[in-house]
């Protein structure tokens, strides 16, 4: 017996890669999703580009927020958390059909979308940094007030960069949810992954492809958020320094 | 007459209905050591906090130096570039090594250049004894030695004053000596200072001056000896009987 099985193996291997192409590449929805893997590779792109775009947006927005509201005197700390607060309550849906019907900040839906999202992001980007901030012992202010900087000073040199190695896991989730929510372009036109993966079920007829186009793409959201996510980790590493409790 | 270096005049402050400080006059010379005693809640660390203004006082003057440093209309960070501040909890800048805590004030607020700052940060962690933990961070240094980098911290700004709020009630009671023998020998080279602690050995053998606080209130002052062996008032007396017990007349 064990001799017959182990010449067998061989074939046995040839046989799982034959049936693995037989199921993706033979099944003709599945070729129909590896035909077209430019027109989703670019879509991939698109997202990325939305995704980085509307981060760093929300990054420029989120972290002077998130300074004002703990820092700023009351004139500048109310409107932002006022406006912080109105925004978080809106869809994201909704804020970008504000952006690119209502406000029209835009002709290119592109830009339109990473308006919302980044306008969006930065209001929860604000309150990451926020929360970063506060747990921010006072004596760190106190000290570098001491030495005679001014308060922006030690914001700039002594609170921020101890804030921002604190919010990195805050930031991968809000990095996860920009990514997937820039699928809401799709309602825009933009031809990221959704939108490329709907074109080529419904353009040419092909409905019946819907399951595999959409799984196909789900798996590149899922590598693209486990791939950030460890990067953003990585960082967290790399710029971290050894923390104690009562330094 | 030349001014003193520190004149505090009539100096109060309240936190809402609790009054703190209740009118506090006195006088500092160049090269004085003053320990600041006094029970819990008396306002020592608050007048301290008041001298460079990390806590505003409602009312009252301070002159550095015979010029006025109180007020709405003075400029804090040249007042606090003139005077150091060491923490009782340290307060070390946690993202930055030793060195690096001690650059960051000489670069930002000094203007030194790079290397310059780098050779003034060294000169002083030699100082503290430290030049060997130039690159360790706050976490990675004994409660003892982050004190020290805190003291080198704030001479390294070159100040005129230096203001020690407690600075060994956070630490083990054997790495109390090593802070301490540091702010001696500074007391030594002739630094004016202002320390708020508890330890009498060190109140004892360096200080020029004593004062005693009480509910906001200076009760009594006067070389150390005299408070310890001749007290006016009978506070002073049982108060520092009782500290004297429990953190030891003793040098530390």
């Amino acid at each position: 017996m064990a001799l017959e099985l182990t010449p067998a193996a061989v074939p046995l291997q040839g046989g799982l890669v034959d049936a693995a192409s037989r199921f993706f590449l033979d099944n003709p929805d599945w070729g129909y999703v590896w035909s077209n893997r430019d027109a989703m590779l670019d879509a991939t792109v698109v997202t990325v580009q939305l995704t980085f775009v509307s981060i760093v947006l929300g990054f420029l927005i989120g972290l002077p927020a998130g300074v004002a509201e703990v820092y700023a005197p009351a004139w500048l700390r109310v409107p932002v958390e006022t406006l912080g607060v109105v925004i978080r309550a809106v869809p994201i849906l909704v804020i970008l059909i504000y952006m690119f019907y209502v406000f029209s900040v835009s002709s290119s839906p592109f830009i339109a979308a990473t308006f919302a999202l980044g306008l969006r992001s930065g209001a929860y980007q604000s309150q990451i940094f926020r929360g970063a901030i506060q747990s921010v012992g006072e004596g760190q202010m106190e000290a570098a007030r001491s030495v005679g900087m001014t308060k922006l000073e030690a914001i700039s040199y002594v609170i921020v960069p101890q804030s921002l190695r604190r919010s990195i896991p805050g930031f991968q989730n809000e990095f996860t949810i920009v990514l997937k929510d820039t699928s809401i372009a799709i309602i825009l036109g933009v031809t990221e992954l959704l939108g490329t993966a709907e074109d080529l079920f419904l353009q040419q007829n092909r409905t019946g492809t819907a399951l595999e186009l959409i799984l196909a793409i789900s798996l590149v959201y899922f590598v693209l958020t486990v791939t950030t996510n460890r990067g953003l980790e990585f960082a967290g590493d790399y710029f971290g320094v050894p923390t104690g409790e009562n330094a | 007459m030349s001014d003193p270096l520190l004149r505090v005049d009539d100096l109060h402050k309240s936190y809402g209905d609790e009054t703190v400080l209740r009118g506090i006059d006195f006088e500092l010379e160049t090269g004085d050591v003053e320990v600041l005693s006094g029970p819990s809640g008396s306002g020592k660390s608050t007048l301290l906090r008041c001298v460079n203004r990390l806590t505003e006082p409602d009312s009252g003057t301070i002159y550095l130096d015979g010029e006025r440093v109180s007020g709405p209309d003075t400029d804090v960070n040249a007042l606090r570039r003139q005077v150091g501040m060491v923490f009782q909890d340290f307060n070390l800048f946690l993202h930055l090594t030793a060195a690096e805590n001690i650059t960051l004030g000489l670069r930002r607020v000094k203007g030194l250049g790079k290397a310059e700052a780098r050779e003034r940060a060294m000169e002083h962690l030699e100082r503290v004894g430290l030049a060997n933990q130039a690159s360790s961070y706050p976490a990675e240094l004994s409660g003892g030695q982050k004190q020290r980098v805190g003291i080198a911290r704030a001479l390294a700004m070159d100040p005129k004053l230096m203001l020690f709020d407690e600075p060994t009630s956070a630490l083990d009671p054997e790495l109390v000596g090593e802070v301490t023998s540091v702010m001696r020998e500074l007391a030594d080279e002739g630094m004016t200072m202002l320390v708020v602690t508890h330890e009498m050995g060190f109140a004892r053998e360096a200080a020029s001056r004593m004062m005693f606080l009480d509910q906001g209130k200076i009760v009594e002052r006067g070389p150390p000896d005299q408070l310890f062996e001749h007290p006016e008032q009978a506070r002073t007396a049982e108060f520092l009987q009782r500290i004297t017990r429990l953190h030891g007349g003793e040098s530390a």
